[in-house]
């Protein structure tokens, strides 16, 4: 093996790209879907799920993932003959691909968390001998397509269907060519800016490369003929090439005589520019971790600023002018702010994304309930904190789930109700600050019928919808009796209630009328702040502590422990441990807070750094170790310093979130007792 | 030096690719994501040798060797192809599509290695 070049570095890289893979996948094969639902055939989105699981399989065999490449093999192999044929798939044969690409995913996830990755589903590669071969599609000849005889080669049937195809639906088939040279590149223009450009502008069918003699215009002796078909005027199409507009070509002498003047169709062209998505911007998916740690960076910045700050107080105390050195103090207060919002920023991501996953759920759970369900999404340019995002997903689930399974009646009973036969399913968003986002998610289905929900839960029948609501998230409570195969009794909307409430710190909302449909309103925050802790108890109260300012956990003996002879005034205690032939001070958590008598008897101690120097705080038990979402205390009431914020350990309550080191700084007996 | 041009739509296989090769002495990479972009960047610099997939949007790999070598500046160009197609039909096509190499996935570092030294050294056109 030669250095440097060991591919397993390549897994967590692997575990990214192929995740976008499998969604191109996912979102190829309902598009096929929908398609054959129309009585029509989308080769373009076969030859894109084929070429996604092609790329899957060359990367898993680097990586060696066998099951993975056994599996996509057999898809691919699948495909390959319908691509060849232009052939529309047997409806039965997407559900098979759906099933191959989430095999292939939870073999994919397992790798990634470490598991043993399962062997290839038998049954399921065998299920794809079962699906039947495509049938031979009669290949029209189309001579009226104005292309030299070499590029008309090129084109696959479903490409040259398209391009012919193209008037019907108001649109032309156009081509331009695009000559790359070096002087183009410098103002922008390469081959997959034109492509992306164009793509915004209607749909680049095929891009071939034409040898044509060198001039200066084509240095390397390169076109590229793009072909298109796009409903944009001559001049934009013409804008986004960088040639001039009659350089743009019609593909059919049709298409003229359909009578649409150019001049007609051209918008002026400030209009245009806004309504042109930008060229896709690069993207960079990176792990959060490394997000948090350069905020944690970032947060050590900030410290350092204000001991800067300090010592320049004291220097113009001891009557040093320092105004100069204020004037670039408050400068870097605010490129500091500045950096902290551009962090904050790359930890976005869109909520489009997010809702992603959404119509394959929808889809699998029709199916199991034989609902029918129109689902329309609604993201917008939304944004979300990915930890925000991560924790938000289950809900959407859930409350998606309920729709489906619960709210929205079937098909026969919607008919008979005088609505329509395809129940609706909306889930949008807003942000409606800069600091909250607002997710709705409502169907119009049968609503919640409150006298069952109060008689199921023994309480009076619940006046207004907060109160059902109240109701609704009593631990345990489920309106259906039977334990059904999609919701389960699964998450609850109690759960859904400690996520957004007790966890994000957002709230939630709920209108249902009965016999018209119901719909959750979700505000929650748009980002907030994770850090991995330990929690422990002192006398009974909960609280925790950021496991990075932890230097280490020590057992104390009560008996070694010796105490500093006079407590002065208010100060507490201070003990003396011995830690590797050093003494260390130690504080008693539950003293500090008045939490009860002095114990003698304190089990463990939680030893930090103030100063350089260590400092233990006695604790009566550690209870273990998670991620906690902290939520800053906004009321001035309860701030204290050494109390970062609170979190919710699970059990509904607030629980304090310490910065032990600043509480020892409070007591500065410690360090009179430390040097004794 | 020499300059290498990597083609794949897959980032992931295009770095793979790079980290086994960095250990070449006097060698450079430059990277295309797609069929188009490698002729468009083989026709404005020089490259010493190209690493081509098959499997990639707009035109595919086949495509991209049939045009290379009917470019007179371009037609000595070695290229390896690097596919998953690892069978001997494919390497046979590959190779009459005017490949100079032919490495199936999934290779090791090793291989290609052997197989780009052997290739810069010979510096010429389709294999024989």
């Amino acid at each position: 093996m030669s250095e440097g070049a060991d591919l397993t570095e390549f897994v967590a890289a692997y575990l990214v790209e192929t995740e976008e893979h499998l969604g191109v996948a996912n979102s190829q094969l309902l598009a096929i879907e929908a398609s054959l639902r129309k009585g029509e055939s989308n080769p373009r989105a076969l030859r894109e799920t084929f070429r996604a699981l092609h790329t899957i399989k060359g990367l898993s065999s680097m990586v060696g993932v066998e099951p993975v490449v056994e599996i996509a093999h057999r898809m691919e192999t699948f495909l390959r003959d319908f691509d060849r044929e232009g052939s529309p798939l047997p409806t039965r044969a997407v559900d098979v691909l759906l099933r191959g690409v989430r095999a292939i995913g939870q073999r994919i996830a397992s790798l990634g968390s470490g598991t043993a990755v399962a062997p290839p589903p038998q049954e399921l590669i065998t299920e794809f001998d079962t699906l039947g071969a495509p049938l031979p599609q009669d290949q029209k000849p189309l001579l009226d397509l104005d292309l030299e005889p070499e590029l008309l080669a090129k084109l696959a049937p479903f490409e040259l269907a398209q391009l012919r195809t193209a008037s019907e639906k108001a649109c032309r088939a156009l081509r331009v060519d695009f000559l790359p040279s070096p002087a183009r590149a410098a103002e922008g223009f390469t081959i997959n800016s034109v492509r992306e450009r164009l793509a915004g502008l209607g749909e680049v069918v095929k891009a071939l490369p034409l040898a044509v003699p060198v001039s200066t215009e084509a240095p390397g002796g390169l076109a590229f003929a793009l072909l298109l078909v796009s409903d944009a005027a001559d001049d934009v199409i013409a804008q986004a090439v960088g040639i001039a507009p009659n350089a743009v070509k019609s593909l059919l002498a049709r298409s003229l005589a359909v009578g649409v003047d150019p001049s007609e169709r051209a918008l002026p062209p400030e209009l245009v520019e806004d309504e042109r998505p930008g060229p896709r911007q690069a993207v960079v998916r990176v792990d959060v971790r490394r997000l948090d740690d350069a905020m944690e960076r970032l947060s050590a910045l900030i410290v350092t600023r204000f001991r800067l700050a300090r010592a320049i107080a004291e220097l113009g105390a001891d009557g040093a002018d320092t105004r100069a050195i204020q004037q670039v103090m408050s400068d870097s207060a605010r490129e500091l702010r500045d950096l902290r919002a551009a962090i904050v920023a790359v930890r976005m991501v869109p909520v489009a994304e997010l809702l992603e996953r959404i119509p394959l759920l929808v889809r699998g759970l029709c199916r199991h309930t034989e609902r029918a369900v129109k689902l329309e999404l609604e993201a917008g340019n939304a944004e979300l904190d990915k930890a925000v995002s991560e924790r938000l997903f289950p809900v959407i689930v859930h409350l998606v789930r309920n729709a489906v399974d619960h709210a929205i009646e079937s098909p026969d009973e919607r008919v008979r109700r005088g609505k329509p036969r395809e129940g609706l399913l909306r889930v949008s968003c807003s942000s409606r600050s800069n600091t909250r986002l607002e997710l709705s998610i409502s169907d119009d289905g049968r609503g919640i019928d409150r006298e069952a929900v109060a008689r199921k839960a023994g309480r009076p029948t619940p006046a207004s919808d907060q109160a059902l609501l109240d109701l609704l998230c009593i631990p345990g409570l489920s309106t259906r009796s039977t334990v059904t195969t999609t919701s389960g009794r699964g998450m609850g909307m109690e759960i859904v209630k400690r996520i957004v409430i007790d966890d994000l710190g957002g709230e939630l909302e709920l209108v249902s009328t009965f016999g018209v449909g119901t719909r959750f309103l979700l505000r929650v925050p748009l980002t907030i702040s994770i850090v991995d802790a330990f929690s422990f108890e002192c006398e009974g109260q909960r609280f925790v502590v950021p496991v990075s300012t932890v230097e280490e956990i020590v057992e104390i003996d009560a008996a070694l422990v010796s105490y500093s002879p006079m407590p002065r005034g208010d100060q507490p205690r201070v003990g003396i441990i011995a830690r590797r032939g050093k003494a260390i001070p130690l504080l008693m958590l539950s003293e500090l807070f008045q939490l009860g008598p002095p114990r003698s008897v304190t089990a463990k101690a939680i030893v930090v750094r103030r100063a350089g120097q260590p400092l233990a705080f006695g604790v009566d038990r550690m209870l273990g170790q998670q991620e906690v979402v902290i939520r800053p205390i906004d009321d001035a009431l309860i701030r204290s310093p050494g109390v970062t914020g609170a979190t919710d350990l699970g059990d509904g309550k607030p629980t304090l979130v310490l910065d032990l080191s600043q509480i020892g700084a409070a007591y500065a007996a410690l360090e009179v007792a430390a040097a004794e | 030096m020499s300059s290498i041009l990597v083609v794949d739509d897959s980032k992931v296989m295009r770095d793979m690719v790079v980290a086994c090769l960095r250990g070449i002495p006097g060698v450079e990479f430059a990277h295309a994501s797609s069929g188009l972009e490698a002729i468009e960047r083989l026709s404005l610099a020089k490259f010493e040798l190209m690493v081509l997939d098959l499997n990639m949007p707009d035109i595919g790999g086949l495509e991209v060797l049939e045009f290379v070598r009917g470019q007179d500046l371009l037609s000595k160009l070695p290229i390896l192809v690097v596919t998953t197609r690892g069978d001997e039909a494919s390497r046979a096509h590959v190779l009459a599509a005017g490949a100079s190499g032919f490495l199936a996935k999934p290779f090791t570092p090793d291989a290609i290695i052997a197989e780009v030294e052997a290739l810069l050294l010979r510096g010429t056109g389709p294999a024989s």
